[in-house]
């Protein structure tokens, strides 16, 4: 499919919901919508979408790999239709004699992890950073897409939350907070086209600054979800509406913003554990202090470097197998991130859970840029890796592990021009040393206060 | 392969061996001078298989592969050796002389076989596999790794299954470059 149409992206669209579309773009305190997007979900899709949703709603999580009856089916799939596992695959069905994945083997080839028999026709791609900082294009579908709600709607009920928002309402609105960011409109055909907008509270996609609030009051959506940053410029912005849940991904919820939010907006904060690679993971709940587990087909291991647990009660890197995006399925993908597996209650809970954490860097004249938009102002550098750690003083370490054709003249002008002259100390690494710790600040505010650029 | 066949050294000797009647070009319409149907038919026959002469109409059809009928005469050569079991499935021979046969000489000429080591080993372990035997004194691992060494179709099939790899690689590659792909589609959170 080239340059989709209105059509493509939007298959049956009912009259109500291309009135929603209309309403949610032409409204006058709209953002500039930068892009185009939609479900693009064919009628029969949809009900598969909705009996997806039934199955996650009922279904028993149970993590453990001898205990999950899918895994042998999965791994015979695999091995037979995957490029890479048929390599790579050992003789044996035991899933502990599988060699582990990581980025890495998607960066060096994403291609040959997508299964043979998949039809191509209407691939989407979803465009990852990662911690790294090596961009990737995943492979993805439309329904693959459409499942992510049915493991929120898993995670919401736990906390008490059913959505409810249908025909004419506004389900979703997704918020950013970055330079440059991907604004659509659409609406949600298995909610009865029920609305969802992607818009980026940064000023430079609105005409005035109060517009976000009239606009978020306009929309009255019953969920708002963004990352950590999207969220704490949230709470700067005046406007009267109170979402039914505030939904957090991407990076660590650190709990002081998480109980300023839920003081402000007096609804449930979910923060969910979720990933490009295998979308929602975990969602933490209070209760049990922890993460916990969302997808039934999803085998979650805890291994240190040399692929065994790790002693009781030390955390190791969260390893995944199974999942729900049939264009990428993951055997043992090492996510990067560190957890402990637990059980309480008969339930599997992520525990001490560390991911990426949200780092805004200061900038020379002293507002604050959002990490991402550092990672996208080098996204096309031949990088391998990199990581940008902000002293006191606001002075920067540069470490950058470099692709062929590397500049460091030409990557450091790039930082200066996003940054604003700052004082960089650069350091090269000619060899991988692991994940890099990818953004790191020493100013107090760089985690909590808002920033107004 | 389940069962030991006769010894390969045999069995290549006696391809090396084949007189010059069954190295003569095949009757095709009105050129050649084996009749390769009849000839197998009679080499099937001498061991109670019946079957009629338009069974093995491709060993004398103008739209087989050149070589197919060569092979196929090699192949008699091969079967009427005493010291070569024959199971009790026709259809097992039928299909060696008409369908083995027929793939190798996509590959390999009925003068290659004659002359090189190697092709008589592989047209004797192609025999012996088509009639669920491996070489006496093998093992199945060692046979098998033995006809992945020597076959020449293994080795055309790896090539062609390396060529769609790389195929269905770069449509994968250029689906996820696809602007349709680019602009992605809904999910209900970010990463």
């Amino acid at each position: 499919m080239q340059n989709p149409t209105h059509d493509d992206r939007h298959p049956g669209l009912t009259a109500h919901g291309a009135e929603l579309l209309k309403r949610m773009r032409e409204h006058p305190a709209a953002p500039l919508f930068r892009n185009h997007s939609g479900h693009r979900l064919l009628p029969m899709e949809v009900d598969a979408v909705r009996q997806h949703s039934e199955r996650v709603r009922c279904a028993d999580i149970e993590p453990r790999p001898h205990f999950a009856a899918w895994l042998p089916a999965f791994l015979k799939r695999v091995r037979e239709q995957v490029p890479y596992w048929r390599l790579h695959a050992p003789g044996s069905d035991e899933l502990g004699d599988w060699p582990t994945t990581s980025r890495a083997n998607f960066a060096a080839d994403i291609a040959a992890f997508v299964p043979d028999d998949l039809s191509l026709d209407r691939v989407i791609n979803f465009r990852t950073t990662g911690s790294t900082g090596h961009p990737l294009l995943l492979p993805s579908h439309p329904v693959v897409a459409a499942r992510y709600l049915s493991y929120h709607q898993r995670a919401y009920r736990r906390l008490g939350v059913e959505l409810t928002a249908g025909r004419g309402q506004v389900g979703v609105l997704l918020i950013g907070w970055q330079q440059k960011c991907f604004t659509y409109t659409s609406v949600t055909p298995y909610r009865d086209d029920c609305g969802l907008a992607k818009i980026n509270l940064h000023p430079v996609d609105w005409r005035h600054l109060s517009d976000r609030g009239a606009y978020i009051d306009a929309l009255a959506p019953e969920v708002i979800a963004g990352d950590p940053l999207s969220l704490a410029v949230l709470l700067e912005i005046e406007f009267e509406h109170r979402p039914k849940i505030l939904l957090s991904t991407s990076m660590q919820l650190l709990p002081g913003l998480r109980h300023a939010l839920e003081a402000r907006f007096k609804c449930v904060v979910a923060d969910v554990y979720s990933l490009n690679e295998a979308g929602p993971i975990a969602a933490y709940e209070n209760s049990v202090d922890g993460h916990m587990l969302l997808q039934p087909e999803l085998v979650v291991e805890i291994l240190d470097a040399n692929n065994r647990p790790p002693g009781i009660g030390e955390a190791g890197d969260v390893v995944l197998t199974g999942g729900f995006n049939d264009y990428l399925p993951l055997v043992r993908y090492r996510t990067g991130d560190t957890a402990t597996l637990e059980r309480v209650g008969g339930e599997f809970v992520l525990r001490r859970l560390l991911g990426r954490q949200p780092v805004r860097i200061r900038r020379a004249n002293g507002s604050f840029l959002n990490n991402i938009d550092i990672t996208h102002a080098l996204a096309d550098l031949p990088i391998a890796q990199f990581s940008l750690h902000q002293r006191v003083d606001g002075d920067l370490d540069f470490t950058v592990q470099p692709g062929p054709g590397f500049d460091l003249d030409e990557t450091i002008a790039r930082l200066n021009r996003v940054l604003g002259s700052a004082k960089i100390r650069a350091q090269m690494l000619h060899k991988s040393e692991g994940k890099l710790w990818q953004y790191r600040s020493d100013i107090v505010d760089s985690l909590e206060r808002s920033p107004v650029t | 392969m389940d069962i030991e066949g006769a010894p390969l050294p045999l069995l290549t000797r006696r391809i090396a061996e084949a007189p010059a009647d069954f190295l003569a070009m095949p009757r095709i319409g009105a050129a050649g001078l084996v009749h390769v149907d009849a000839i197998a038919r009679d080499v099937l026959s001498s061991r109670g298989i019946d079957v009629p002469i338009t069974a093995l109409a491709a060993l004398s059809s103008p739209i087989s592969p050149r070589e197919h009928p060569r092979l196929a005469l090699l192949i008699c050569w091969l079967l009427v050796e005493p010291q070569l079991q024959w199971p009790n499935d026709p259809n097992a021979l039928l299909a060696l002389l008409l369908i083995r046969a027929r793939e190798l000489a996509v590959h390999l000429s009925a003068e290659a076989v004659i002359a090189d080591d190697e092709r008589r080993e592989e047209l004797a372990r192609l025999t012996l596999m088509a009639l669920g035997q491996r070489p006496a004194g093998e093992s199945l691992v060692q046979a098998r790794d033995r006809w992945l060494a020597v076959s020449t179709m293994e080795r055309a099939r790896l090539v062609d299954a390396s060529r769609a790899a790389e195929q269905r690689a770069r449509a994968i590659r250029e689906a996820l470059a696809r602007k349709a792909a680019e602009e992605s589609a809904d999910k209900w959170s970010r990463e």
